[in-house]
Formats: structure tokens, sequence, C-alpha cells
């Protein structure tokens, strides 16, 4: 047998031994990988996309605050509530509901009586830009909350060519507290009395 | 084998993870996705395709259009512009509280509102300006727009996202650009008449077109008793000989049907935008490019 020290035969060992380097480094990676993931993944959110990391930064990107995502508000509530009647051109609807754009109902100075209108309801004659409408709407705004209600009626106060003073939520909840169990008005000569 | 049970394994992790990568992972992220509704509105997107836009869709596949043309528009960043929109009761109130936001000074009179305050700042910026106004009494309006490359390009308004490609059997990203994107062509180029003309003859539209012709989508045949009302309105090199006419063929035209119906251009919770409120300035006013971050 040949017994050459210095060309030993190759064999493998039960556990060879990683350098420590080759361990801290693959760690490090691991960890910056992490980083990096948490960092740019969006994890995996499906309404998540470049340029924006994550949910939270795509929620805060939303058109939603000021007075554009207000009108936009009064908008959705208007199309829900009041459009399918008052048409969603403001027109109104023959023998169903006045016109709301251009009406000398909405572009009042104040807007106590017109906050009236969807809490209470109305029901008989009113003239609106000199044409006579005989028709019943109920209460169609005391089911909306007072954020919802002041939105749709600045929306119907400030769109189609109307310019007037936008409603504030508190205003439309002194309202409601002071309307409560009202029954509902009746036709322009209650209307009327109402003040602006 | 010694080591068997092993090799199974790790072939068995190994495929395992690239199928839940790749299969499982998009499916569960985007496979139950379905038509969504416009950013505050009402309006569902993305509307079916007409039959005749779906049949584009195969011959746009057909003829490989996707090699040189993406339907992808990139967005690098999001910027946001503050604009004052009425100063209030206390005008003056406002006016002290722009002169610590606005570079260019508090100076402003009625007249002139709305009024850009700050552009290309982020969201975070913009807001807390925005608060700071309403706080004084006055009332201010942040608008957001995607930024971009290809957006100033004028490719689209925003980056394109999957609800884009619900109607898209296959989708047609393409990821060359030898010609411009396509995501956007239906609002870019509405005429049904130049987009035919452009697949006859590419450079009667546009003059140092690279796109090669597509004459075999087109039937060029003799004028019969009346002229074909479809017939393309032909002149000089690119018109046919004396007596004839080049009449698109129904292929031509689903294909215009497809390319008319591409377009993304409404903002998505995604993808969000400020659509034209009452805009102060001119919506092709450069805008500096703010990462979100």
């Amino acid at each position: 047998m040949n017994h050459d020290i210095s060309n030993p035969k190759p064999h493998a060992t039960a556990h060879p031994m990683v350098p420590i380097w080759v361990i801290s480094l693959t760690v490090t990676l691991i960890f910056l990988a992490g980083v990096y993931f948490d960092h740019h993944s969006g994890w995996f959110d499906a309404r998540v996309y470049g340029p924006y990391a994550n949910a939270e930064q795509v929620q805060m990107y939303q058109p939603l605050a000021g007075a554009e995502a207000e009108r936009l508000h009064g908008k959705q509530v208007y199309d829900a509530v009041c459009g399918t009647c008052h048409g969603a051109d403001g027109m109104g609807m023959a023998g169903k509901a006045p016109p709301l754009a251009g009406s000398e109902w909405v572009l009042t100075k104040g807007f106590k009586r017109l906050t009236e209108i969807p809490l209470a309801g109305l029901n008989g004659p009113v003239t609106v830009k000199g044409q006579s409408w005989n028709a019943s709407m109920a209460a169609m705004g005391a089911g909306l909350n007072d954020k919802d209600l002041a939105a749709v009626l600045t929306y119907i106060r400030s769109s189609w060519g109307n310019k007037a003073e936008p409603v504030e939520a508190d205003d439309v909840k002194a309202i409601r507290a002071e309307l409560a169990g009202h029954a509902m008005i009746n036709g322009e000569t209650e209307l009327k009395t109402i003040p602006e | 084998m010694k080591s068997s049970l092993p090799i199974f394994l790790a072939v068995f992790v190994a495929l395992g993870a690239s199928f839940g990568g790749f299969v499982f992972g998009s499916i569960s992220q985007l496979g139950t996705a379905k038509q969504t509704l416009v950013l505050n509105s009402t309006e569902t997107y993305p509307v079916q395709r007409t039959g005749n836009a779906t049949l584009g869709l195969q011959v746009y596949r057909a003829n490989g259009c996707a090699a040189c043309h993406t339907e992808q528009v990139r967005q690098e960043g999001a910027a946001c512009e503050l604009v004052l929109m009425g100063a209030g009761k206390k005008p003056d109130a406002v006016a002290e509280v722009l002169k610590e936001i606005a570079p260019a000074g508090g100076e402003f009179s009625a007249n002139d509102l709305p009024k850009t305050l700050l552009r290309g700042v982020t969201k975070e910026t913009a807001d807390v300006a925005a608060d700071k106004i309403s706080t004084a009494g006055g009332k201010a309006e942040i608008h957001i727009s995607a930024v971009g490359s290809d957006i100033s390009r004028g490719w689209g308004i925003r980056r394109s996202v999957a609800a884009d490609y619900l109607w898209d059997y296959p989708v047609q990203l393409g990821n060359l650009r030898a010609g411009p994107d396509l995501a956007n062509v239906g609002v870019r180029l509405a005429d049904a008449g130049i987009q035919l003309r452009h697949l006859y003859a590419p450079r009667s539209t546009v003059e140092k077109s690279a796109m090669p012709p597509f004459h075999f989508l087109f039937e060029t045949r003799k004028i019969g008793a009346t002229p074909s009302p479809d017939a393309l309105p032909l002149t000089g090199t690119f018109a046919p000989p004396a007596g004839y006419e080049v009449v698109p063929t129904e292929d031509a035209k689903n294909l215009v049907a497809y390319l008319l119906s591409l377009r993304a251009d409404v903002p998505l919770y995604e993808a969000p935008f400020t659509t034209a409120g009452p805009a102060a300035t001119p919506t092709n006013a450069p805008v500096a490019a703010a990462e979100p971050k």
C-alpha cells in the first residue's frame, strides 16, 4: 500500500465546517431583504401599486379632503337620494318634482327654510320659477345624518349654476332638533312662514 | 440511493415555492378581481368591450402589435397642488398664514382666486398647509396628479393597474416600445378614420412613422357603381390607382374598434388623481415630481 501522506485521498467529513463569515453574510442579506420587502412589497396588497409603498399611503393620496371632496360627497348622496326625482341635472321631472337649479326656494340667503323641506317633507302646492307644482315629498332627509344632509344641501346650493352659501352640519343638527316631531310642511303657505 | 429523501424534499420545496410564488400567489392576489367603482363616483369600471372590440383584440394579437407597442403606463410619483379657493370672513388672518406657507408670499386678492399656492409637494406638506388655512377660516383644495415620464409624454394621466385589463384575454402588455404606448390610444386618437388610415399607410398620418403598413387588412378594389362609404380618403403617393378604392376589411374595423376601446382615463382607488375641478392653472403646466415617501 502506498502511504504517501503528501497526497492523501479526499474524503468527506461528517460535518464540514462553514466559515463564520458566510453565516453572518447570509444572515445580514436575509435581514436586508426583509427590510427591502417591508418597504417595497405593500405586503401583497392587490390595491397597492408603485409609487405607493403601502396601503396607508394609497389611502392618504385619495383626493378625499377639502371642498372638492365635500362636493363629491354631496353629489353621491344627491344621486342616491334626490336625483331619482329631481334629476341628476337638477332640472326636476315633469309632474313629479320641481327643478332645483335656479329655484328661488334653494337660492335663499339663509338655509333654514331649505333645510326644513327634506327634514319634514313638503306636501301641497308650491310655485317654483313661476310654475305651479302640486306634489308631495316625503321627509327624505330625516333618514340622513347631519353631515350627509349638509353635504347634499351644499351640493344643491352650489351646482348647476346655483351659487349660495354652504350648509354646515352643526346648523343641520340644530334645525333637526328644533323640528322634531313636525308634520309635513303644508305647501307654499306654510313654507313662507318659515324664516329663510 | 442513500440520500433520496433529502433530494425528494429539496425538489418538492423548490417546485412548491415557485408554484406558490407564481401561481398561487398571483391568484390569491388578483384572481378574484372584478369590476370596481370609479373613484368618488357610482360608475363601474372597466366597462365590457363591444363585440367588435373583443374580436379586435384577437386581430391585435394575431398581428403581433404587442411586439412593438406596450399597453402599460408607468408612474414615478404623485404630486400635490394646493389651491386657495376662498379667504372666508377673515382674509387678513388667511394672508398671515399664507406668508408661512407659500414661498411667493401671502399676497392675494379676491379676484385672482382660485390661486395655486404650492405645486409639486407631497401630500403631507399639502395637508398641513390646508389645515392651517382652514383653521384661519379660509378654504383650500388639494389637487393630486400622477407624474412620470410616460405621463408627461401624454400617454396617460395615471399608471396602469390590473383593473384596466379585466376584459383582456390574453393581456397584451408588451415589453418593447418601438412605437408609442397604446394604453390610452382611444383617448388620444379617438377618430376611427385616422386610425384606419394609419394602419393602411402609417406615414399618411405620422410623417416619420416606423410602423409597417398593414395593407392586407384592407381591400384595394375597382370602384363599383357607387363608391364605398368606407373607402379611405387617401391622397398623394398613398392613393390607390385611379378607378380603385381602399376599403377596410372586417378585421381592420374590429382592430380599430379595439384600439378606440383602450381608455384608462378615470381615477381608481389604487391609482388616484383629482379629476379636473375648478382648475386654477392649465393642466399642461409642468409639474415637479415628488416621490411619496
